[in-house]
């Protein structure tokens, strides 16, 4: 009981900050529309193909999904912000066992990424890219679904990761690479042998692969079936979530960070 | 909780032979202590002696590598929740959110503590009135200052009642009037509530009013008792001497004054004598030494005593 609240309160100060920070939700929307508008359009002209929009039809649930994968993993790792900044020693000192920060941060990350979500798919919808989906719980499904697997892949590199510095380190390693090699921007069974392979093992194409399943946009493409990609997003998040809940609740993970806290 | 029998002495924290090491390098080495209930106890030493060491163990941020430790009754190995639930802790640096507002901070702390919303209103507003924040409670904690961030992480290490207080060097980096606002609000507190208060600080007048304090030096407990009993022990006066040749006069006046503590130009004597005959050896050294002077002895002599280099005549590092 004491846990769950300590999970509203994280939620609610991340929400309290994602308020805050006008400048974070703008970002939030302006990448996946430049994307979609810009690069959407660029490609579209490559292919010669009559009717550009229907690359840009395909690409609507990368967009959404690249703002979910964004917005999660940057989330949760402001969790390394947290341990150099008082509100780790908050969270170490209360009363609740250190693996609950992990699902605490993760839940406010997912939070987070969704409200962004919405908010894209609020102005995608004015634009007129997007109309009522097909199916509503695959759309809550696969937004709900690759933002907690976006979420948990963020609160597993903060649990490993000392500082800030490592912060371009892993935009460069983590979330490029899981976008690019994703169902994202091009369709995976179309994808050469090894990019194929790895995009199929990359727990973020089945997100997106979950969205296109909603059908948002009129034009299918999903490549595996719905089910696969739920059971996919949710045993990873698992995973990921254990892994770093471990790290962080055992004592000889915690000792230097109790330490560094403290100085 | 333990049960324990009518009249037995209630600790609000016992250790016996509390240790912990890092690899090779021992921060507590072996420490015992009984705190009853409602005291207020001192562990003072120099940095990296073990304070912070020994409050992690007790607040069962960290494990200890020997020896046992009951805080508010319970195990820290076994029970480490009951007794977070149990105590506050105010840490070296600000458990606060900067970016969050006083009342915001309040919030969460007391949220993280199972608190509900009209309870952290409440008490928040107890606490803010106490520690003079009360006109605060929508002002980010960057914007406040040195002092009120200092008053507003102590009233969060509050927030939940805790029956023990841990403050670890809590007026670190303030200046005299906000420490000394801060021990004014401790201790409104403490005759308020009757609460347990844990303090560790190097600033040894701070810890004068302590019922008990304990000298920590190498993660040891060098002397332990009542800082008043301590300072009269250790003698009447302190003779203070400054001279250019300290080595030599400490030789010369060793029959009559026993042992000096030297630190650099200056002799310390630890005498009982009367301040009549402290007159005589002021006019017969005048001519000689820079100053000659006496006083009544503090806490910090009782430090400098404890901590002096093994061989009293040993000139100071």
């Amino acid at each position: 009981m004491m846990a769950l609240q300590a999970v509203v309160a994280v939620v609610e100060r991340e929400l309290l900050k994602l308020g805050r920070q006008r400048g974070r939700l703008l970002a939030a929307l302006v990448r996946p529309l430049l994307w979609l508008l810009v690069i959407g359009a660029g490609f579209a002209a490559l292919e010669n193909t009559r009717s550009p929009s229907n690359y840009q039809s395909f690409l609507v649930p990368g967009v959404i999904g690249m703002t979910l994968l964004f917005g999660g993993i940057l989330a949760a790792l402001s969790t390394v912000y947290d341990k150099e900044s008082g509100v780790m020693r908050m969270l170490i000192i209360a009363p609740i066992a250190h693996h609950w920060i992990v699902l605490a941060k993760a839940t406010g990350a997912t939070v987070v990424a969704l409200v962004q979500a919405l908010a894209l798919l609020l102005v995608l919808a004015v634009l007129g890219f997007v109309h009522w989906p097909t199916s509503m719980l695959l759309l809550v499904g696969g937004l709900a679904g690759t933002a907690l697997a976006c979420a948990s892949l963020g609160m597993f590199i903060a649990a490993w990761s000392g500082t800030m510095d490592n912060f371009a380190t892993t935009m460069n390693l983590v979330i490029f690479p899981v976008f690019f090699l994703s169902g994202s921007l091009y369709p995976v069974q179309r994808l050469p042998t090894i990019l194929r392979f790895i995009a199929t093992i990359n727990p973020y194409t089945h997100g997106v692969d979950l969205l296109r399943h909603a059908g948002l946009t009129g034009a299918a493409g999903a490549t595996f079936g719905a089910g696969l990609d739920m059971v996919v997003l949710v045993g990873f998040s698992f995973a990921a979530l254990a892994l770093a809940a471990m790290r962080f609740s055992s004592l000889g993970g915690n000792e230097p960070l109790v330490r560094r806290l403290a100085q | 909780m333990t049960l324990r029998l009518t009249g037995a002495p209630s600790f609000a924290i016992e250790t016996s032979a509390l240790t912990k090491r890092y690899g090779c390098a021992l921060a507590v080495d072996g420490i015992d202590l009984e705190i009853l209930t409602g005291r207020f106890f001192g562990l003072l030493g120099p940095n990296g002696a073990g304070k912070t060491s020994a409050i992690h163990m007790l607040s069962t941020l960290i494990r200890p590598t020997a020896g046992q430790a009951r805080v508010a009754g319970y195990d820290v190995r076994t029970h480490r929740l009951a007794i977070r639930a149990r105590i506050g802790v105010v840490f070296q640096e600000l458990a606060l959110d900067r970016t969050l507002s006083v009342a915001e901070n309040l919030r969460f702390a007391g949220m993280l503590n199972g608190l509900s919303r009209a309870k952290i209103k409440q008490r928040g507003s107890e606490l803010l009135e106490i520690f003079g924040l009360d006109d605060k409670l929508d002002t980010p904690v960057g914007a406040l200052s040195g002092g009120m961030r200092r008053s507003l992480d102590i009233a969060r290490g509050l927030i939940h009642q805790p029956d023990i207080l841990f403050l670890d060097e809590p007026t670190i980096g303030l200046d005299l009037p906000n420490r000394r606002a801060i021990w004014r609000h401790i201790a409104q507190l403490r005759a308020a509530r009757g609460i347990t208060v844990f303090l560790t600080t190097h600033y040894l007048e701070e810890a004068a009013d302590c019922d008990e304090v304990a000298f920590l030096g190498s993660g040891r407990i060098q002397l332990q008792g009542d800082p008043r009993t301590l300072v009269e022990k250790l003698g009447r006066y302190v003779v203070e001497i400054e001279t250019e040749q300290p080595v030599e006069l400490a030789e010369r006046l060793a029959p009559r004054l026993g042992a000096a503590l030297v630190e650099a130009d200056r002799l310390q004597y630890l005498c009982n004598d009367e301040p009549t005959q402290l007159a005589a050896l002021q006019s017969e050294l005048v001519a000689s030494v820079r100053a000659v002077r006496w006083r009544r002895p503090n806490l910090n002599d009782v430090f400098l005593w404890v901590n002096r280099p093994a061989g009293a005549q040993q000139r100071a590092a």
